[in-house]
């Protein structure tokens, strides 16, 4: 496919999208939305440290929101013929005939305001990208893929590639909808990742996962030495693991952990649907302080070197750059247009999700302050004594805060460096309580899975239980 | 053959048989191997909270699949038009995509070999009673059982129900023999409440699942009796303490041992896994657990119909077998698919799954379970002098080592043979075939517990599992 193919192609998606616009309001639909997307992806995936099997695919969804008398109903396919896209449409609206009548049950209205300092401007996206992604062959994914798994497996012989791939996916993603909403944007990355663990003799170490994506293919070469880096050093560090000890204080947390453990219930609070529904801890607290003042989160979709950069959201509402919580103060909730109708206020561009599904709610790319602690070896001389999470695997209820599990890729500290690995360490507490806390963060802001900007945090006040 | 699931030999209703467009296709390939796999998932999903219907909507994804083996390498491509021009075009795509690996020099395969494949029709049951459902009926369900929910306590300050159905009819051609169609539905629940008091949020919870229609969906509780089961864990939770962490005896319900049998032993004996290195790799014919131990995994639904991992024929057209994974404590089998089951020199076992037809077939588990015993619940909880009763997963994750973690939802101290007071914030964790060793009771009763779970590989795959009740040692984490 060439770039001329994919101005066809979302040329031809607007069509179909257009027409499946028409068809719902034929069919007694209010108001309708659509959002379409079509997609190229190439890709070669490896099992056990061997190519399987080369993957060409191209996909196209349309998801039609429609609403009739206020009452919702919603309907996506991938089969794009007139006759299945009338079907669709006609089961939309009985859809939402059968729902319950709801007055927030409108569209946004469109964005008017012009774009300022914290959009991304379309232009902005479309010039960032690398012309040559819509277009790599798959014979030069495979000879890239096999370089990056040739790489890793070069490393030490004791490492084990249970899977990996290396892909390129391109594609366009629109909006039409009844109230004149017209938007388009086309993006391009290549995307890799590596599973496996270290094997020696009878020790088999605890697994590593990791992926990286990048809108580059000059960058994607360093971008693929960084994760074999990382995945051999962890997954080697992993073997040999022994007892942890028990004891209830400070943890230190590699970006991955932090953001499973204490950021994710964070974010389930700044929800304005959990507000609405009483089911955050954050519905009284707006500015005031919800974590302790070294911590700073804002949502930051015109980060280019993250994935979820854009410009408009799911509802076609700008995607700005967001203040979630400031030193430590509570600064704002997020809405989509649903959440905005219910509480009589206007969408912060946070509607999520692809176009197949219903509109959700979220952060587009989720971005941390660093903070003063130094790089890891400095945060590891503060924490003197005890334990280093890298990943972490358990329960954590969004709701309460709670969150119990395993600590994975788990270090013990000793005199201010780390001395060996541990297993079987269970950690426990609660997230708004261990934000409130004593909370250092690292000098240094890490990537995390392509997505997210994160550093490095020493948290005081977990439950950690050895076996 | 599950009395779940019946071969017909005839098509009925409204689909229509896609065998003859996917072998229409393959007359013109000329590569070593190739599986075309007609795949349409409907999905209709309905979820209420505090009143609002938040979801009602229905997504159709339908494509073919297509794998190609040619010049020694794999190729895979797809197409979401149903004609035979475009089934050619993916065809000659993937034969392209395969020969480029070719030439990359990627280690030459071979065609899987000969067995026995499937042919014919193959249906579950309650396709047609649910396809014809109006979804309205799910939207007044979902309204009726949240307004139950927050109805049941003044505590209860938010409630969600949801509702959703998968509806599949798959074709699976393959160049060596393979000519099976098959339809199925499997209907979830998934019930919360959540319930205030002094600042503090309780979440209580409940999902059900199953392969077959409404009746089968509810055949262990009526809806009315499981969302006031989930009210009352969230009124209750709100009371309740933290047990005691360290090395405890427990006793896990079935939903936990499901939980078990699936992560902690099931992931590390996919045949896939274990080649990569699983703690299961050179165990078989050894003792990994306890005598007490049977555990196995089945395409059909034994002890009760209507499992939601059911499946006929997996996605490289074998019919499923029942897997005896575990018998007496002795580690007897791997799960295979086509390609693992030539590696390792024995018969396909029909755990080669793909979630949708852009998907390509992985080693997937399908009801796993262990097999009861022959111990009354009663008599087990009489013999325990200090431990913990467990139920409700919140979740579960393990390792290749085989170390697992579980979350659960609500706990009871047992002391001197006698059930105390609720408590929470509870995770077990272990290695499990440590854990599996330290068994001494099972139970005799039996039940699916995860039918509305999906496990997650790369891709989902609709699974369950189940068994009694399993009294054994591990590591409790709780904030106490």
């Amino acid at each position: 496919m060439t770039a001329v193919a994919t101005t066809d192609e979302a040329q031809e998606l607007g069509l179909r999208a257009d027409e499946f616009l028409a068809l719902a309001r034929a069919a007694g639909a209010d108001e309708a939305e659509v959002a379409a997307s079509s997609a190229r992806a190439v890709s070669l995936g490896f099992e056990k440290g061997e190519a399987k099997t080369a993957h060409v695919e191209r996909s196209r969804a349309l998801g039609l929101r429609v609403f009739v008398d206020r009452r919702l109903g919603f309907v996506a396919t991938n089969q794009l013929t007139r006759a299945s896209l009338r079907a669709a449409a006609e089961d939309a609206v009985a859809l939402a005939r059968s729902s319950p009548r709801d007055e927030a049950n409108v569209l946004p209205a469109p964005a008017g305001a012009p774009l300022d300092s914290r959009v991304l401007a379309p232009s902005a996206l479309a010039a960032a990208l690398d012309p040559r992604l819509f277009d790599l062959g798959v014979d030069e994914v495979v000879r890239r893929a096999s370089a990056f798994v040739a790489d890793v497996r070069a490393r030490d012989r004791r490492l084990s590639i249970d899977r990996a791939s290396l892909g390129v996916r391109s594609g366009t993603f629109l909006l039409r909808a009844s109230n004149g909403l017209a938007l388009q944007q086309t993006d391009a990355a290549a995307s890799a990742s590596v599973f496996g663990m270290a094997i020696d003799g009878s020790d088999v170490g605890g697994f590593d996962a990791r992926g990286s994506t990048t809108r580059s293919l000059v960058a994607l070469g360093p971008v693929l030495a960084t994760l074999g880096e990382r995945f051999a050093r962890t997954a080697l560090e992993n073997l040999g693991a022994g007892a942890g000890e028990s004891y209830r204080g400070p943890v230190l947390l590699a970006p991955e952990a932090l953001r499973a453990m204490l950021l994710g219930p964070l974010l389930g609070a700044t929800s304005a649907v959990a507000v609405q529904r009483q089911r955050s801890r954050f519905a009284e607290r707006l500015g005031q302080p919800v974590a302790a003042a070294t911590v700073t989160v804002r949502d930051d979709p015109t980060d280019l070197g993250l994935a979820g950069a854009c410009s408009f959201d799911r509802e076609g509402q700008p995607a700005a750059r967001f203040a979630l919580v400031e030193r430590g103060v509570l600064q704002g909730f997020l809405y989509n247009g649903y959440a905005a109708a219910v509480g009589g206020t206007r969408s912060t561009g946070h509607a999520q999700g692809a176009a197949e599904l219903l509109p959700g709610l979220g952060v587009h790319s989720l971005v941390v302050e660093p903070g003063d602690g130094g790089d890891f070896d400095a945060l590891v001389r503060t924490l003197g004594r005890g334990l280093v999470v890298q990943r972490f695997s358990g329960s954590v209820d969004a709701v309460s805060g709670d969150f119990s599990g395993v600590a994975k890729a788990a270090r013990w500290v000793e005199g201010g460096v780390v001395v060996r690995s541990v297993r079987e360490v269970l950690l426990a507490g609660n997230a708004f309580e261990l934000l409130r806390g004593a909370l250092t963060l690292g000098s240094e802001a890490e990537l995390v899975n392509g997505g997210a900007r994160i550093p490095w945090a020493l948290v005081d006040g977990f439950s950690v239980t050895a076996g | 053959m599950s009395s779940t699931t019946a071969r017909v030999d005839a098509p009925t209703g409204a689909a229509s048989d896609p065998r003859p467009l996917l072998a229409e296709a393959l007359d013109r390939f000329t590569g070593e191997h190739v599986e075309l796999r007609y795949h349409r998932k409907r999905t209709r999903t309905v979820a209420v909270e505090r009143g609002r219907v938040d979801q009602a909507r229905a997504n159709e994804r339908t494509g073919v699949g297509v794998r190609v083996l040619a010049d020694g390498a794999l190729g895979f491509a797809t197409t979401t038009s149903l004609d035979a021009a475009s089934l050619r075009a993916a065809l000659d795509e993937a034969t392209l995509a395969a020969r480029a690996s070719s030439a990359a020099g990627v280690p030459r395969r071979s065609p899987p070999p000969a067995t026995e494949l499937a042919v014919g029709r193959f249906e579950a049951s309650g396709v047609d009673e649910v396809a014809s459902r109006p979804l309205g009926e799910a939207v007044e369900l979902a309204l009726r059982l949240e307004a139950r929910a927050r109805a049941a306590s003044v505590r209860v300050t938010s409630a969600t129900c949801a509702y959703n159905e998968i509806l599949e009819e798959k074709g699976i051609v393959t160049s060596d023999g393979a000519s099976a169609w098959t339809r199925l539905v499997r209907p979830e629940l998934r019930l919360g409440a959540i319930a205030s008091a002094d600042g503090a949020l309780q979440r209580g919870a409940r999902s059900i699942g199953a392969t077959g229609s409404w009746e089968c969906l509810f055949r262990g509780a009526s809806a009315e009796a499981l969302v006031d089961g989930v009210a009352r864990m969230a009124v209750d939770l709100l009371g309740a303490g933290f047990p005691e962490a360290g090395r405890r005896k427990v006793l896990l319900s079935p939903a936990l041992v499901g939980l078990l049998a699936h992560e902690a032993i099931g992931h590390t004996v996919e045949a896939d896994f274990v080649r990569s290195g699983s703690c299961a790799a050179g165990k078989l014919g050894q003792r990994v657990a306890s005598e007490l131990v049977h555990l196995c995994d089945a395409g059909a639904s034994p002890y009760q119909d209507h499992a939601s991992g059911l499946l006929h024929v997996d996605d490289q057209g074998v019919a499923t077998t029942e897997v005896e994974i575990i018998r007496a404590g002795v580690l007897m089998s791997y799960l295979h698919d086509r390609e693992s089951a030539a590696h390792f020199g024995v018969a396909p076992t029909g755990n080669g799954r793909a979630w949708e037809f852009d998907d390509e077939p992985l080693i997937r588990m399908r009801n796993t379970f262990v097999r009861p015993g022959a111990t009354p619940l009663a008599e087990i909880i009489a013999g325990i002098q200090d431990g913990l009763m467990l139920d409700g997963a919140s979740n579960g994750q393990a390792d290749a080592n085989g170390e697992f973690m579980f979350g659960t939802l609500q706990a009871w101290p047992i002391r001197n043979g006698k059930v105390g007071p609720l408590q929470r914030g509870v995770n077990i964790s272990g290695l499990a075939f440590d854990v599996l060793s330290t068994v001494d009771a099972v139970s005799s009763d039996f039940s699916w517990e995860l039918g509305a779970g999906y496990c997650g590989k790369g891709q989902p795959a609709k699974v369950d599992a189940g068994g009694p009740w399993l009294a054994c040692t591990m590591l409790v984490g709780s904030r106490a």
